[in-house]
């Protein structure tokens, strides 16, 4: 019994460190049909990129029912984010299909994709300067210029009474997202134009927690997304960029120029399969879906 | 038969133990290798000792300056190890002491229990409560080392009592017979005897807690609010971790940047490594003398 008992855990301890050698080791291959598209990068696309995929499946399930050209392999829409960085990056070194972005496609991005670029752009987000509805600014002034926004960013206007005098004596509480990622980069290129942002500000890992700041603090200021700040707005009140309110009609023709464009890249001819996937995702249903995640389809 | 299978066993353990090591030093190569282009680059002076982080190629001159970042980590660290030295010091001798062992065994779970809260609900919990409790008593933003400290030293708590807790329970089973026969309290013996004879153990939890208080991201990320700034108490600051989690995912693979985040877990690494080597030569030290 003791015996026996000894040895079940030897077997296991050695399955275990096979295991090791081996857990990498599968892969299958129905007639070279990949039966999984994958996405990566972006944080702000992959939330869309994943529900379009996951209304894909549940409206086909197999992919022999999309087109009968292709075997009865089970959907797989598989969505990785981690960020616009990594969007091409793992483009170029073939570990995803697509590379998702949430900016402009850098020169030297476009550079390692090599000849098979392409680039197909979904939507546009802008970013809206906003604040807690509770602070007494929103009565008082509907609009900022980039200049004043661009001081109360680089922190040279410290004080909400420096703003405006019948406003409180209370520090400015600047929210923005990580200085490397997407929204840092459009309101760089947009607003800050080579100002450095204020080392005092808070850096949000996400655009849901820059808005939730904002929807909480009443003497905070950030550049929530067209998207979250919709879905924010009894708590949010954003500001008119240089008159120009930001409005989706003033997004999409470009007179409200805080914003920039969503959209992923590949760096080969598609694919059949992928074909008909990424038609689904400029049909009406991916549109739809565009529009429910806060952003403003491009087509 | 016997022997072949003793040598088989022998076998395994030698090569999973030699895996875990092996491991380690993967690690720290793979580390270096990567942080090699921004140490040739930047200088491994400017990257420690440098106070400006603009890490972007659009910023006119990129600056990868680490050591607000260090300095926020280490500030955070000892700040949270010190609160709960406080806290779980008194805790593991109120455990060891005042319980009997029965309700000691049962209310340890619980302790342990704490350990296993995922970050990211002590994050939350810190937003709402500390954070907010920071900006009702009149911060504009409660986003703070303070704030971040204290989400810190109740993450790191379960850690110190159980160390601690393992010293006093055996001082207790040898201190307990003597003190009742010559009649002094249990709180005397508690005090005076149980408490001072545990420091060393206490020193050696420390560390450990310390340990663990470096390397976490998503709470501290959740609550300090990630500037860049010389860290004060009640001002923001970012740690190296957090730093990490917020710009590896958007910074562009193979570039400098990214480069000079690998730097700066190769960083946290090494200072990791020298706290957990200096406190386990000081506890062979304190084992050979015999007061562990």
């Amino acid at each position: 019994m003791k015996h026996a008992k000894s040895l079940a855990a030897f077997v296991l301890a050695l399955a275990m460190l096979l295991s090791l050698f081996t857990a990498c080791g599968q892969k299958s291959n129905a007639d070279n049909f990949r039966a999984q598209i994958h996405f990566c990068g972006s944080t702000s696309l992959a939330p869309v990129i994943a529900s379009i995929g996951a209304s894909f499946q549940e409206e086909y399930g197999t992919w022999d029912k999309v087109d009968s050209r292709f075997p009865a392999q089970a959907i797989d829409i598989a969505v990785t984010s981690g960020g616009s960085g990594d969007g091409p990056s793992s483009v170029a070194d073939g570990t995803a299909d697509f590379g998702m972005l949430a900016r402009g496609v850098k020169d030297s991005e476009k550079a390692a994709l090599g000849e098979g670029y392409a680039e197909y752009l979904v939507a546009y987000d802008a970013l809206t300067i906003s604040v807690n509805r509770a602070n007494p600014i929103a009565g008082k002034l509907d609009n900022l210029s980039t200049d004043t926004i661009r001081k109360i960013f680089s922190g040279e206007l410290t004080y909400w009474d420096e703003l405006d005098e019948s406003l409180e004596h209370k520090e400015i509480v600047l929210v923005i997202r990580d200085l490397s990622g997407g929204a840092a980069e459009v309101f760089e290129k947009n607003v800050m134009q080579g100002t450095p942002i204020s080392a005092n500000a808070i850096q949000s890992p996400s655009m849901g927690a820059l808005a939730a700041k904002i929807a909480e603090n009443p003497y905070a200021i950030g550049y929530a997304g067209y998207g979250v700040y919709q879905m924010n707005e009894a708590n949010l009140f954003a500001f008119q960029v240089n008159g120009v309110a930001p409005t989706e009609e003033n997004i999409l023709n470009g007179s409200y120029t805080i914003q920039r464009p969503v959209q992923f890249v590949t760096n080969r001819p598609l694919t059949a399969a992928e074909q008909v996937f990424v038609d689904y995702i400029f049909s009406d249903t991916g549109r739809a879906i565009v529009r429910e995640n806060g952003y403003i389809p491009a087509y | 038969m016997p022997k072949t299978k003793d040598r088989l066993w022998h076998l395994m353990a030698a090569m999973l133990a030699v895996l875990s090591v092996g491991l380690l030093l993967f690690l720290v190569a793979f580390l270096l290798h990567q942080s090699l282009p921004a140490i040739r680059a930047v200088g491994l002076r400017e990257l420690l000792l440098g106070t400006e982080w603009r890490p972007v190629i659009y910023q006119d001159a990129p600056q990868y300056g680490l050591f607000h970042m260090l300095l926020s980590t280490v500030y955070v660290s000892v700040l949270a190890v010190l609160f709960a030295l406080v806290l779980g010091v008194g805790c593991a001798l109120f455990l060891a002491c005042a319980v009997g062992d029965r309700l000691r065994a049962l209310l340890v779970p619980y302790i342990d229990l704490l350990a296993g809260i995922p970050s990211v609900v002590y994050g939350f919990v810190g937003l709402y409560v500390v954070v907010r409790t920071m900006e009702r008593l009149g911060r504009a933003a409660g986003e703070s080392i303070l704030a971040g400290s204290i989400v810190l030293s109740v993450m790191i708590l379960p850690y110190m009592i159980s160390a601690c807790l393992h010293t006093m329970v055996q001082l207790r089973h040898r201190f307990e017979g003597v003190s009742a026969a010559l009649g002094v309290s249990r709180w005397y013996m508690a005090a005076e005897l149980i408490l001072p004879a545990s420091g060393k153990g206490i020193l050696v939890s420390t560390a450990l807690a310390a340990g663990r208080a470096m390397g976490e991201t998503m709470a501290v990320m959740m609550v300090m609010g990630n500037a860049v700034t010389r860290p004060t108490l009640l001002g923001k600051g970012e740690t190296i971790s957090s730093l990490i989690a917020l710009e590896m995912g958007t910074a562009e693979v193979g570039s400098l940047h990214f480069s000079a985040l690998y730097t700066a877990g190769l960083v946290l690494l090494v200072l990791l490594l020298a706290i957990n080597i200096g406190f386990s030569l000081l506890r062979r030290k304190l084992n050979r003398e015999g007061v562990l």
